[in-house]
């Protein structure tokens, strides 16, 4: 019999650090920032905290062993993991199966990025992780000039343009309603709004994604602080349950921003429907995708919102570009997503800044950007891993 | 040619690939217990966990799965090559490659094309697989048939 660790877990408080470009704070310096206002609007304190979940490390930052010696703390738990945002989900989940079962009682959840000093690691000479045994992990192939992230995406949005007959200018709803969304966050780093002309007009960047399909090179921090339920219920804040979870798919039907059944890489082509294995994380928290009041993914490059909003079926296979259209996906609209400004407007720390926003909502404390009567919101990435969160 | 690209990076498991570049050969590992050949070469069979591999040659044709065309200069090396292409190609035999297409501008690129591998030694040591469009009109009055 399974462990059942439905609702055990909950986020009790988080911190940011304030987000922008060529900040001054170096990676653990915004670290702190973001770990000293988690503990405050936690209410807890640094000899409060035995867990550490580290999505920082390579390529750009420390490990677990810094962190933890750089703000004097006492760990009995880490899950390290390294700095892809392919990993934000992992690093909270680990968080909550560690509160559960009784391995840590308060798991501080860690990311810094300065992408601004740090930026020739990523695509060019400076980034290793394609030279390794066959390749790096967004498909990229320096032998011939494909490195960088957004080249993955890229691939994968031709095939799909080629296969539903989407466009650019569909796709471009997906940066136009975050940037909206940004403009109501006074910390997001993007504070000019975004028309369509101004996205059609914009350069290529790795066909067919343009600069605005593309999030900006950004620096920042958070910390998320997660306690057991019942530990939770004591606290500050209204608890945000973590109600139920599934993890990262992998193999070869599977690559990292593409759905199943699109043929990228080695991916076989055949029909993208949401399967059973999708939805699992809406069975166990025994609801449906039309329960989720706003949806939170990956969002380093545009389509991938798409591709995420297909995979959890909120619209069927190859209709999210046309489903986005006309104000669906912002606020107000029949499925917000990332509604403080994700890392296309908001900051790149990987997501972390949607889970924030995600336990704002829950607790009733998004303002103007406050989605009303919620109570079920889903973190879900285009990779297959999710996290439904509800209010308590 | 420009010696900063990076090469590939050869390994047990991608050794006879790249040596078959060399010759001019396009070869993939074959199982020899369920028959499926695979990319990216691995040490076992992907689909059956076999450890006998054989390579074979394979038709050196595909159709062009995926394109995109890169304007960031995201290295040095590549900057004079702005904007270049790079595809990837489903195999006649299934597996699919990454590559760029040559002998043709990035205007042709389309998902469906078809292409044939042609080979470019970039360095003594080292030959790179490059695909070019297959021209499929018929020959004209006077040539011969292929």
């Amino acid at each position: 019999m399974v462990l059942d660790v439905r609702n055990q877990a909950a986020i009790v408080g988080f911190g940011l650090s304030p987000f922008g470009r060529n900040l001054p704070q170096s990676q653990l310096g915004l670290a702190a920032i973001a770990f000293k206002n988690a503990l405050a609007d936690a209410g807890l304190t640094r000899a409060d905290v035995d867990g550490l979940s580290i999505h920082l490390g390579w390529p750009l930052g420390v490990d677990y062993d810094r962190v933890a010696e750089a703000f004097g703390l006492d760990i009995r738990y880490v899950n390290q993991t390294w700095l892809h945002g392919r990993f934000v989900t992992q690093a909270l989940q680990s968080a909550a199966l560690a509160v559960a079962t009784g391995m840590a009682d308060v798991v501080a959840c860690v990311t810094a990025v300065s992408f601004t000093r740090e930026r020739e690691i990523l695509g060019g000479p400076g980034d290793h992780e394609g030279s390794r045994e066959e390749g790096g992990t967004h498909g990229e192939a320096p032998v011939y000039g494909l490195t960088g992230p957004a080249s993955g995406a890229a691939l994968a949005m031709q095939r799909y343009m080629a296969r539903y007959g989407a466009t650019s200018a569909q796709l471009a709803a997906v940066p136009i309603a975050i940037r909206k969304h940004a403009l109501l966050n006074p910390g997001a780093v993007m504070k000019k709004p975004l028309s369509l002309a101004d996205h059609q007009a914009a350069r290529w960047v790795v066909e067919p994604l343009r600069l605005f399909d593309c999030c900006p090179v950004t620096d920042g921090a958070a910390v998320v602080l997660v306690t057991s339920m019942e530990r939770a219920r004591d606290l500050k804040q209204p608890p945000v349950a973590i109600t139920s979870m599934q993890g990262i798919r992998a193999g070869r039907d599977e690559f990292i921003f593409a759905p199943p059944g699109l043929g990228i890489n080695q991916q076989p082509t055949g029909q993208v429907t949401p399967r059973p294995t999708d939805l699992e994380v809406f069975r166990k928290a025994d609801i449906d995708p039309k329960d989720i009041a706003a949806f939170y993914t990956y969002d380093a490059f545009s389509p991938l919102v798409l591709f995420a909003l297909e995979r959890f079926g909120h619209c069927a296979a190859g209709e999210a570009a046309q489903w986005v259209q006309n104000g669906r996906i912002e606020l107000g609209g029949e499925l917000p997503v990332n509604t403080s400004g994700g890392l296309l407007s908001e900051v790149h720390i990987g997501g972390w800044n949607s889970i924030c926003e995600i336990a704002r909502q829950l607790r009733g404390q998004a303002g103007a950007r406050q989605v009303v009567d919620a109570r079920y919101m889903q973190w879900g990435t285009c990779w297959g891993d999710s996290i439904i969160f509800s209010r308590v | 040619m420009d010696a900063a690209k990076p090469l590939p990076r050869i390994s047990p498991d991608n050794q006879a690939f790249w040596a078959g570049c060399k010759r001019h050969e396009l070869v993939l590992p074959f199982c020899t217990a369920c028959g499926k050949p695979h990319l990216p070469p691995g040490p076992v069979c992907p689909f059956c966990l076999g450890d006998h591999l054989e390579w074979r040659r394979a038709s050196g044709r595909g159709v062009v799965s995926s394109w995109t065309v890169v304007h960031q200069p995201w290295f040095p090396a590549f900057k004079a090559d702005l904007p270049y292409n790079v595809i990837q190609v489903e195999l006649a035999e299934g597996p699919r490659l990454t590559a760029n297409v040559v002998e043709a501008p990035n205007s042709v690129l389309r998902v469906g094309l078809p292409v044939e591998v042609v080979f470019d030694d970039v360095t003594p040591e080292v030959t790179l697989p490059r695909f070019r469009p297959i021209s499929l009109s018929p020959p004209g009055r006077g040539e011969l048939s292929p």
